[in-house]
């Protein structure tokens, strides 16, 4: 009867060393040719996701998501009432980011069990 | 005669049960009712004379049921939360003459289970919930597990089916050592022997579940005890249950008083005792005195102003790392949070200097090393350590705690103003809502001391601005077994009527319990019951692929157990089943405009439900959601 329970997901939570193990997972899966030129708004945004989200979760909630960068802002707006402080322009920084290295169109990397 | 009169003038028996006890003695109808009258005005005349409280112990003989009935009321108990029950008859009977307990039927055990519970958190007085049998127990069970890990004083009864003189027989309802199969949920449980043990074992449970750390207790008996006569003593809660206030050793206040003031930058953790403790002003006090931040793990209750400057917000995944500010903390304090841990790392990091303080003193020490445990009852406690650390303020650390006041206040000025900006989400306006549009609706509608029951487990509460005193409050949930949110909202309005009620309910956690939107409309509780629905397990959904990230379900699409969908159900029509008015609302505009309609219902003393279209958001949703190829008709072989 508990499958709503989100004690689940605080089990998934990060210590930093999860976050580091998560970073280094979630640069495996993306493609590269996007973060070899980074522009400038992607590289700080890449930068921003990599120290915000990692205060609560691994790349594993996120990482199997592909989407534009309107649907990646709306992702994140709906952290801010979990508790993320976050600025409008960390928003827009971090999903041009994810709208880049996780966009519709990028490749999906599967690893069945 | 001697001795009904005696029964009839200490209230052991009624008006009609004097009459038909003199009747079965030979005596005329008329002559029985003569005898009355001069009882009645000699009972009248002592009574002027004498002080209206009852006895701390009186001797009362009658059937089992009654002296529990009697027992129940000098423990305080002025409401019965139950299910049909026949072989609690003699109960029943003896509730008719005693109007002081008011027996509510609920339709289902669990969640007439979470409305007892629902009103001891919300009244902070004793009920019970009481059960048919084994069988109607197993119902109950899943809301005993949430007040045995919520630490909630719920007091619970159930006969047992087999009577004395034929237990274990494998009969039918019976089960082998029934009391035992409720060891692990409770403080206590025990069967008692005889009918003339009942009223003790009675009293046995409500002191163990109201002694702090508060939990339920389970009593049952075999079910002719019940309906046995017998005399016992009935004892007032006041003399039998003394509601122990432990005070924290003085030398460990003195030490904690000066790890806090020597700190650079301490942090204070709030939990549930400072609620149930009525300690909310001294928790701002003590965080006041040094200017520290406060934060809190998941609890029921919202323990501090979230409008306060040192509030720097709930800690997001329930450890302290996972607050965005201040990272440099030195030194930790909790103040009656239950810490309960949900990772391998602890809560609070074991190089980071660490007070404990609470009445859980079985919680302690368990997981994170504790510099200085401070046991005891947190009213007390705040007390104490207050006037220690003012003890040892001098201009250096007066300047210091407002120096760190300051800062803090700069970080939760800042934060406040940020999270103003998630109106900015472009879904914001989207059909059907997205669930924050919702809950910050509903935050603008409530009213300035509404109580937002909350079990949508897997929707950020965000903008009510919760505040204990006085203020919105906040009844959410951390047992986990769900279906407890509508059953809690009823008897969070039965306990405050002249509070407005919202249920902020998943569509998943309400269909595990809708039950008590029956008694909403029976009891005429005004509760305005909101289903977040995506016709989806939302949450599990996530997490179930975070657990197996980029896997075969990702890959195909094959999610087993997230969609609730094709068809549709109908949140609005369960309701309208219930005798409760209902609307399906699809954007926010409707959603408004709903609100309002359901506002003026309350006001007339009416529940509402809305049923709200939610967007399911996240990895792997399509409009079309594949469901297991299950289908009964293809399996046919012939027409039936």
């Amino acid at each position: 009867m508990n499958i709503l329970f989100n004690s689940r997901l605080l089990v998934l939570l990060l210590s930093s060393l999860l976050f580091c193990l998560g970073a280094q997972a979630q640069s495996s899966a993306a493609p590269q040719a996007a973060s070899e030129t980074p522009s400038g708004e992607v590289q700080q945004g890449k930068t921003l996701l990599q120290s915000k989200c990692a205060q609560c979760h691994t790349d594993s909630i996120w990482r199997d998501q592909r989407q534009d960068a309107r649907a990646w802002e709306a992702t994140l707006y709906r952290m801010m009432g979990r508790g993320a402080v976050w600025s409008g322009s960390d928003i827009h920084a971090m999903a041009s980011y994810l709208a880049t290295d996780f966009g519709p169109h990028s490749p999906r990397v599967f690893t069945p069990q | 005669m001697r001795d009904l009169v005696g029964q009839y003038l200490s209230k052991s028996i009624s008006r009609r049960g004097f009459l038909d006890n003199m009747k079965a003695t030979g005596i005329t109808v008329a002559a029985a009712q003569g005898v009355l009258s001069s009882l009645n005005a000699s009972a009248q005349t002592t009574k002027s004379v004498e002080s209206s409280a009852p006895p701390v112990v009186k001797t009362f003989q009658g059937t089992g049921g009654a002296c529990f009935a009697e027992q129940l009321m000098a423990c305080g108990v002025k409401y019965i939360f139950g299910n049909s029950a026949s072989e609690d008859a003699q109960f029943y009977e003896a509730l008719v003459d005693r109007p002081q307990l008011n027996y509510i039927l609920t339709p289902h055990e669990g969640p007439g289970a979470a409305m007892a519970a629902g009103y001891i958190k919300a009244s902070q007085t004793p009920t019970i919930v009481m059960q048919a049998g084994a069988v109607g127990l197993m119902n109950a069970m899943g809301q005993v597990f949430n007040a045995y890990k919520e630490q909630t004083p719920l007091v619970v009864y159930s006969y047992r089916t087999d009577q004395s003189k034929r237990a274990g027989r494998d009969g039918f309802e019976e089960i082998a050592n029934q009391e035992q199969v409720l060891q692990p949920l409770t403080k206590y449980t025990w069967m008692a022997r005889g009918s003339s043990m009942i009223a003790e074992t009675t009293r046995h449970a409500f002191k163990s579940a109201w002694t702090p750390p508060f939990g339920p207790s389970y009593m049952t008996w075999h079910s002719d005890y019940t309906q046995e006569r017998t005399r016992t003593e009935i004892i007032q809660q006041s003399h039998f249950d003394t509601r122990m206030r432990v005070r924290p050793n003085p030398t460990e206040i003195e030490a904690a008083a000066k790890l806090l003031v020597d700190a650079k930058m301490p942090i204070m953790i709030v939990g549930d005792e400072i609620y149930k403790a009525h300690a909310v002003g001294k928790a701002v006090k003590l965080a006041e005195l040094l200017g520290m931040p406060v934060t809190q793990m998941r609890q029921i209750w919202a323990n501090f102003p979230e409008a306060h400057p040192l509030w720097v917000g709930n800690a997001p995944s329930g450890t302290l790392s996972s607050i965005t500010w201040p990272k440099q903390y030195d030194l930790a304090i909790n103040i009656g949070n239950k810490m309960q841990h949900n990772g391998l790392a602890p809560i609070v990091p074991h190089n980071v200097k660490f007070i404990d303080m609470r009445i859980d003193y079985q919680n302690m020490g368990k997981v994170m090393t504790t510099d200085v445990p401070l046991v005891g009852d947190v009213a007390l406690g705040l007390d104490d350590l207050i006037a220690a650390v003012e003890q040892l303020l001098n201009d250096r650390i007066r300047a210091e705690a407002a120096m760190r006041a300051a800062e803090v206040r700069r970080y939760t000025e800042q934060a406040r103003l940020l999270l103003k900006g998630i109106v900015n989400n472009p879904e914001w306006n989207n059909s059907p809502l997205i669930a924050d549009r919702v809950t910050w609706e509903v935050a603008q509608f409530a009213d300035p001391d509404a109580i937002i029951v909350h079990e949508a487990g897997s929707v950020a509460m965000h903008s009510f601005d919760f505040n204990p005193v006085g203020g919105r409050e906040l009844f959410f949930y951390y047992g986990g077994h769900l279906g407890s949110g509508v059953g809690t909202s009823a008897g969070v309005k039965l306990a405050r009527p002249d509070q407005q009620v919202i249920c902020l309910v998943g569509d998943g956690s309400f269909l595990f319990g809708p039950h008590a939107l029956w008694n909403m409309a029976r009891l005429e509780l005004p509760v305005i019951t909101i289903v977040y629905n995506n016709h989806a397990y939302a949450g599990p959904h996530t997490r179930t692929i975070a657990n197996v990230p980029s896997g075969r379900m990702v890959e195909t699409g094959h999610y087993m157990g997230s969609y609730l969908g094709n068809p549709d159900m109908n949140m609005a029509s369960i309701a309208n089943g219930f005798g409760v008015q209902a609307e399906v609302v699809k954007d926010p505009l409707q959603l408004k405009k709903a609100l309002a309609r359901a506002k003026a219902q309350t006001l007339e003393g009416k529940p509402y439900l809305i049923d709200v279209q939610v967007a399911r958001r996240g990895i792997g949703w399509t409009e079309t959601p594949w469901i297991p190829p299950v289908k009964g008709r293809p399996m046919k072989q012939k027409k039936a």
